[in-house]
């Protein structure tokens, strides 16, 4: 056991325990960001172990994909659900799974004063008592089925495990790797997976097209802007010299044409 | 390599089965696309794994695992489209209010 | 080298890459706006809705980032802390670090300037990479790899610069977005009290300062050796030469960036999307062009 093999099995444990506890804490935190983060640490930690394996170029590649794709993807998660913070649910200890409860550690509560993150699709209470007429299991971040989920995944991780250690040798192969990986792989998607590449190219075009197509508003704008411009057009104009117009002043600077 | 193939599987079987409980437990759209996407990386790893131990010349594997990874991204950035039209349409993007497509 | 004497070597080179930048920027007086205003290291910051786990790790990332990116810059020959196979999508990928950095440190302050500058860094990010990676494709094209020395070498005969300047303005445009240096500030404006910068105190704020410094500093040495000839040149020691053309490239990229007027995130993306990706296609054609009629290293 040289100084060589001690490396390599502490970088595979490392890299290991990265990827296995980010998908965990990914499935299981109450704050959507968090999870978001936790999933890219996961897939560093996959990456690192692509690198053990002497397939660098892929490590890397995962990497770059994930930290640009994953980044955006946490961020677009971000607008769209209620709590993205996980500021309401750090009050509510016991709805939390008893992981879950490690992972939403450091969780801020939510600060009265007002000072906290902008969400969008919830209004700042400022005041925890006031989920009175909310149904408290809207909140769960997990379905009805989670329970079936759990042991379905702890079946097939225990199955796959199982066949994992029962099974016999498979032939194994040592040759000296070629330093070069970049190139081989370069050569490999022209010359014999070319049909595989230009399709991929081809799929991502059609994904793009596809994604800015269905992104857009329609000819009448999204239901948001209608109806704030039908709320501007309803407001009477407004009176000279009112003391309380300056403080009303920003309702008029969205016009038509939308957000700013 | 004092690390044994199986050593890598075992972990690409963990990360499945994780991907698996988020797919079927979580209740955000995104969460089950990152569900998928821990699916994906997990089916990686093996092929990764078996080129490095099984057949090293050949570079095939890595080809597959890039096209995995690509087509998982096109996959994430066409649901959150489909997601976004969903949104606008019910102010919900929880599945289970989507269930009239079953049965 | 050894270990310890790479690990030596890179910190070295980033802080003192990092302390010559910000003299740069402080000579050229383009320090006033952005990441190169001066921080307030003393102060101390109160943040009560702070996320415990995530906001420690933003400059922690951030200064990860550009640590690991200035072990594959050659300032000689053999002056490099490691000669990665794939040094320049390394690179790539590694610099990406920063922009996790600003984002994790902007969300976890929780405070409303913060998360917009978390968000406005992450449109900058998609709105560089693509023309960034068509603007290094063009270099790596034509030396015909990855590994950063062989760029240089390949350049002996004829600086990059001379056969693709559509590719060198496309990096000096791209290389500004990268950095957040003018015209395109707006991760940091002063419109939202400085973004992520303003939240910052005391330690924090200064591994900020050495991580942008250092960023705009990798971004020149980059473009140096991708299309200036790296540590190449007739009289003086290669690394002289480096530092020469690093902070001649720098000033030129600071000056010109200033003559702009700063770029808002809708304006930066449709710039990208409309301006720079369809010239990096060009600028691939054309390098294809040149390579098929065998102009530039054989």
């Amino acid at each position: 056991m040289n100084a060589a093999n001690i490396a390599e099995i502490i970088a595979f444990a490392l890299s290991a325990f990265i990827a296995v506890a980010g998908a965990l804490g990914m499935a299981t935190t109450m704050s959507m960001f968090r999870s978001g983060i936790f999933l890219m640490a996961s897939f560093m930690g996959v990456a690192g172990l692509f690198v053990l394996l002497s397939a660098d170029l892929l490590g890397l590649l995962q990497i770059m994909m994930y930290i640009g794709g994953m980044l955006v993807m946490i961020l677009f998660m971000v607008l769209f659900m209620q709590d993205p913070g996980g500021a309401m649910m750090a009050d509510m200890p016991d709805m939390m799974t008893p992981v879950g409860k490690i992972f939403s550690l450091g969780l801020k509560q939510n600060d009265p004063t007002g000072t906290g993150p902008e969400e969008e699709g919830e209004g700042r209470d400022g005041d925890d008592d006031n989920m009175g007429d909310m149904d408290m299991s809207d909140m769960a971040m997990v379905t009805p089925a989670y329970r079936w989920a759990v042991w379905a995944a702890l079946l097939t991780a225990g199955g796959l495990v199982a066949l994992l250690l029962l099974r016999p040798a498979w032939p194994l192969a040592s040759g000296a790797l070629d330093p070069r990986s970049a190139e081989r792989i370069g050569s490999l998607l022209m010359d014999k997976y070319m049909v595989g590449f230009e399709g991929a190219g081809f799929l991502i075009l059609i994904g793009i097209v596809g994604a800015v197509f269905m992104a857009r508003t329609g000819r009448h704008g999204a239901k948001a802007d209608r109806d704030s411009r039908s709320a501007i057009e309803d407001t009477p104009p407004e009176i000279e010299a009112d003391p309380l117009t300056p403080l009303a002043g920003d309702i008029g600077q969205t016009g038509p044409g939308g957000a700013a | 390599m004092t690390v044994p193939l199986t050593a890598y599987l075992v972990v690409g079987a963990l990360l499945f089965a994780i991907g698996v409980y988020t797919v079927v437990a979580q209740r955000g759209a995104v969460m089950v696309l990152m569900g998928i996407e821990v699916i994906l990386n997990a089916i990686g790893l093996n092929l990764i794994a078996f080129w490095r131990f099984v057949a090293p010349a050949d570079y095939s594997a890595q080809i597959f695992t890039i096209f995995i990874i690509t087509i998982g991204a096109v996959e994430m950035a066409v649901g959150l489209g489909i997601m976004m039209l969903l949104y606008r349409q019910r102010q919900s993007v929880q599945v289970d209010d989507y269930a009239e497509l079953r049965g | 080298m050894g270990v310890a004497e790479e690990i030596g070597f890179v910190l070295l080179a980033l802080l003192g890459g990092a302390l010559l930048t910000a003299g740069l920027e402080r000579l050229l007086g383009t320090a006033e706006r952005g990441p190169a205003r001066p921080l307030a290291v003393a102060r101390a910051t109160a943040l009560p809705n702070a996320d415990r786990w995530l906001l420690p790790a933003g400059p922690i990332s951030g200064l990860a980032g550009v640590l690991f990116g200035t072990v594959v810059i050659p300032f000689g020959p053999t002056l490099i802390g490691r000669d990665l196979g794939i040094g320049v999508f390394y690179f790539i990928v590694v610099i990406d670090f920063v922009v996790l950095g600003v984002a994790l440190n902007g969300w976890g302050a929780s405070t409303s300037d913060a998360v917009e500058s978390c968000y406005r860094i992450v449109a900058q990010l998609v709105s560089y990479i693509v023309p960034l990676g068509l603007a290094y494709v063009g270099a790596i094209m034509m030396a015909r790899s990855l590994v950063t020395t062989t760029i240089v070498d390949a350049q002996s005969g004829l600086w990059f610069i001379v056969l693709q300047p559509l590719g060198f303005a496309l990096y000096l445009v791209t290389g500004l977005m990268q950095s957040y240096r003018a015209p395109f500030l707006e991760a940091f404006s002063d419109r939202i009290g400085g973004g992520v910068l303003g939240v910052v105190g005391g330690g924090p704020a200064l591994v900020w300062r050495v991580t942008l410094s250092g960023l705009l500093f990798l971004v020149a040495a980059m473009g140096a050796i991708l299309f200036l000839g790296g540590w190449s040149g007739p009289f003086l020691p290669p690394p002289v030469w480096m530092a020469l053309k690093t902070y001649g490239l720098m000033a030129l990229m600071l000056s010109l960036g200033h003559l702009v007027r700063p770029l808002s995130t809708a304006e930066m993306l449709a710039l990208s999307w409309k301006i720079l990706t369809p010239a990096g296609l060009v600028n691939v054609l054309i390098v294809g062009i040149l390579i098929l009629l065998h102009i530039g290293p054989a």
